[in-house]
């Protein structure tokens, strides 16, 4: 009983420590001044929305080409971290240790020297300024987590009940999807929700490989935090994150009906 | 062993387009604009795209270039025009990456630039030209004589970028907070000894920040020497040694005692915003009366400048060196510097036109004079009058690191 008030007020704590500072976001998105010491705005704003709704940054195409863009990476990154986790975990191929550190590489490099050495190599492969360029150079960066996450599903699964399926006489195609894909959905999703975050947050590189031709919300958002101006700031910064709540809540709505057709 | 042969054969299929791609040659330039006639080029232009790249955080700028300069492109010229929010960094670095890897047709066309970028970006090659020669509306409204169409920051401009809009450097605070306004470096330190703890400037190498402080070197060492002077340290250190001493006096009264400064002009920006300092500062001559039209700043705000004056400078638009279309971006140029586009600036981001007075059509200056530009702003007749040229580009890193080693904590 005390432990479970404990907890409570930890979790209290913990949601007021998050929760605090998106409520006062959501103020921002509408106050023209705020300032010390006033508990609340001195006054409002509706330039914002405006701003939002009907200004020169075509607000749905932008969500749109962004939710596209992390979703692709979202799915090439998890089969990639897929197969990357059963060739390491499942088949003893020599140097599979070598294979998993280099998975990791990617996270030693600093973002911005990544980002300007491999538009060197892009604009050599002429993937400069394409969706291809972007999802790649995205693709490096997300790509650890995946395989990390894949690589400690799939050592937990492992493929005993593929083996089962298959002596069973079901093919190595479906033995997967219905035998190992069920165990593993978990690290799927959370392989899937994390590449998909961070493409929607990569501001540099898709800065340098997309040349400022393919367009993100958070290259939109990066300019209005950086020269100051809160209450766009803010607003954006809320589609940001309401987008990606929204997307999250489909995605997962959606593999629980295939989860439970499945069964 | 048939299936390690497998193995081998993907893995080079793999490889093999790559090394292609990388040995395939760009496709050459179109044609030679150098010595094209303007009807040439504004028929080359028909129908094309233009890129304008250049820094996005403004949004009333972004709207004005998406808005009424592309639709006066499309109306004119049929040209589709696009500005590509993006840091002069990230663009010098973009193209200098391009240039490294040999490519010949890049993605921007138009860049919003000056000062010292301009400088390093001419002197790497990163940059088209020259070109403003070929521009009719150069003769038709842009001053050939002013030392600010001819140089950038005391270095020559070559014809290899037109200008933009003019940006003076001004101070701002609220009349119901602080009715005083310093009328040179004297009167500023009184002013920052009666709000002791409450006036600060952005940490150079911030742009505002460092123009305000050679703004206070000029008031206190003169600004004539430093036109042709060399960008040799001890130098410059030895001609602004009297102004290292008055910053170093100003640094007891100042916010947080001097120790530190705020890391930029946006820090400073919401500083004074949320009342915490006093007085502001801007390159935007005209920024009081955009914060008081947003709300962002009370109605009691006044602008104003030293009796000496404050240091003015031009920004300007060059066109890149892998440029995809050239012609389009002189079209471009080329009416953003017309008296039409530069009203139009005038009046709705409240910018100094580059546009010379006394090549204005009658119509054309009551067009200009008849512009409200809101409140709490000095008119641009002031502003002009004290107008001070800005330094050599190759001082302004020199005046930095010697800023940040002898004032700063000081």
């Amino acid at each position: 009983m005390k432990d479970r008030r404990a907890m409570n007020t930890v979790l209290l704590i913990t949601a007021i420590i998050i929760f605090l500072p998106v409520i006062v976001i959501l103020v921002w998105t509408v106050t023209a001044r705020w300032p010390w010491p006033g508990l609340l705005p001195e006054s409002y704003t509706l330039r914002t929305l405006e701003e939002l709704l009907f200004g020169s940054n075509q607000l749905t195409e932008i969500l749109l080409s962004s939710i596209m863009l992390a979703t692709l990476v979202a799915v090439i990154g998890t089969v990639i971290a897929m197969m990357t986790a059963r060739a390491t975990e499942i088949y003893r191929i020599r140097g599979r240790q070598a294979v998993g550190i280099a998975a990791l590489l990617p996270l030693l490099v600093p973002g911005t020297v990544f980002a300007m050495g491999i538009q060197v190599s892009l604009i050599r492969m002429h993937l400069n300024d394409t969706i291809a360029g972007v999802v790649l150079v995205h693709l490096v960066a997300a790509l650890p987590y995946c395989v990390t996450i894949m690589m400690d599903v799939t050592a937990a699964v492992g493929d005993s009940l593929e083996e089962q399926a298959a002596v069973l006489g079901a093919g190595p195609f479906r033995s997967f999807i219905d035998a190992s894909l069920p165990g593993i959905m978990p690290g799927v999703l959370s392989s899937a929700s994390m590449a998909y975050i961070i493409s929607y947050s990569q501001y540099f590189t898709t800065l340098l490989a997309g040349g400022g031709r393919i367009k993100t919300l958070a290259l939109v958002l990066v300019p209005y935090i950086q020269s100051g101006d809160r209450a766009l700031a803010s607003i954006y910064s809320t589609v940001f994150v309401g987008s990606a709540l929204i997307v999250f809540f489909l995605l997962e709505a959606a593999i629980h009906r295939i989860m439970r057709k499945g069964r | 062993m048939k299936k390690k042969l497998l193995v081998l054969f993907l893995a080079v299929a793999m490889v093999f387009p790559l090394a292609a791609c990388g040995s395939k040659q760009a496709e050459p330039e179109a044609a030679d604009l150098s010595s094209a006639g303007w009807d040439e080029i504004v028929e080359q232009a028909k129908g094309t795209k233009v890129a304008f790249y250049g820094w996005g955080g403004d949004e009333n700028r972004n709207n004005w270039l998406n808005g009424t300069v592309a639709d006066y492109l499309k109306e004119n010229y049929d040209i589709d025009f696009e500005y590509v929010g993006m840091d002069i960094n990230d663009i010098l670095a973009k193209l200098t990456s391009e240039k490294e890897a040999g490519e010949e047709t890049g993605t921007i066309d138009m860049i919003w630039i000056n000062g010292e970028n301009f400088y390093t970006a001419k002197e790497n090659g990163l940059l088209y030209g020259p070109f403003t020669s070929q521009l009719p509306n150069m003769e038709a409204y842009i001053d050939q004589d002013d030392p600010e169409t001819l140089n950038d920051f005391c270095k020559p401009i070559d014809g290899y970028e037109a200008p933009y809009a003019k940006a003076q450097m001004v101070m701002f605070n609220d009349s119901a907070v602080t009715p005083e306004t310093p009328k040179n470096a004297d009167e500023f330190l009184e002013y920052c000894k009666a709000n002791k703890g409450k006036v600060t400037y952005p940490a150079l190498p911030d742009f505002t920040g460092s123009a305000f402080v050679r703004n206070l070197i000029y008031e206190k060492c003169g600004w004539e020497q430093f036109q042709t002077m060399e960008a040799d340290k001890a130098a410059v250190k030895e001609a602004i040694e009297p102004a290292l001493e008055y910053l170093r006096e100003l640094n007891p009264y100042l916010w947080n005692e001097g120790k530190t400064f705020p890391a930029d002009s946006t820090a400073l920006d919401k500083m004074f915003q949320d009342g915490e300092v006093v007085m502001n500062m801007s390159y935007g001559p005209f920024s009081v009366a955009s914060g008081i039209a947003d709300g962002t700043l009370p109605e009691t705000c006044q602008t104003f400048v030293f009796d000496n004056g404050t240091i003015g400078n031009t920004n300007y638009m060059a066109i890149a060196f892998d440029a995809p279309n050239k012609a389009g971006a002189m079209v471009a140029i080329n009416a953003i510097i017309g008296g039409d586009l530069q009203l139009t600036q005038y009046s709705q981001l409240r910018d100094l036109p580059v546009v010379d007075q006394s090549k204005l059509s009658d119509e054309e200056k009551a067009a200009f004079d008849a512009v409200d530009l809101g409140k709490g702003v000095l008119p641009q007749s002031e502003l002009l009058a004290h107008r001070l040229p800005e330094m050599p580009a190759d001082l302004v890193p020199v005046i930095e690191e010697i800023w940040a080693e002898e004032v700063v904590g000081k």
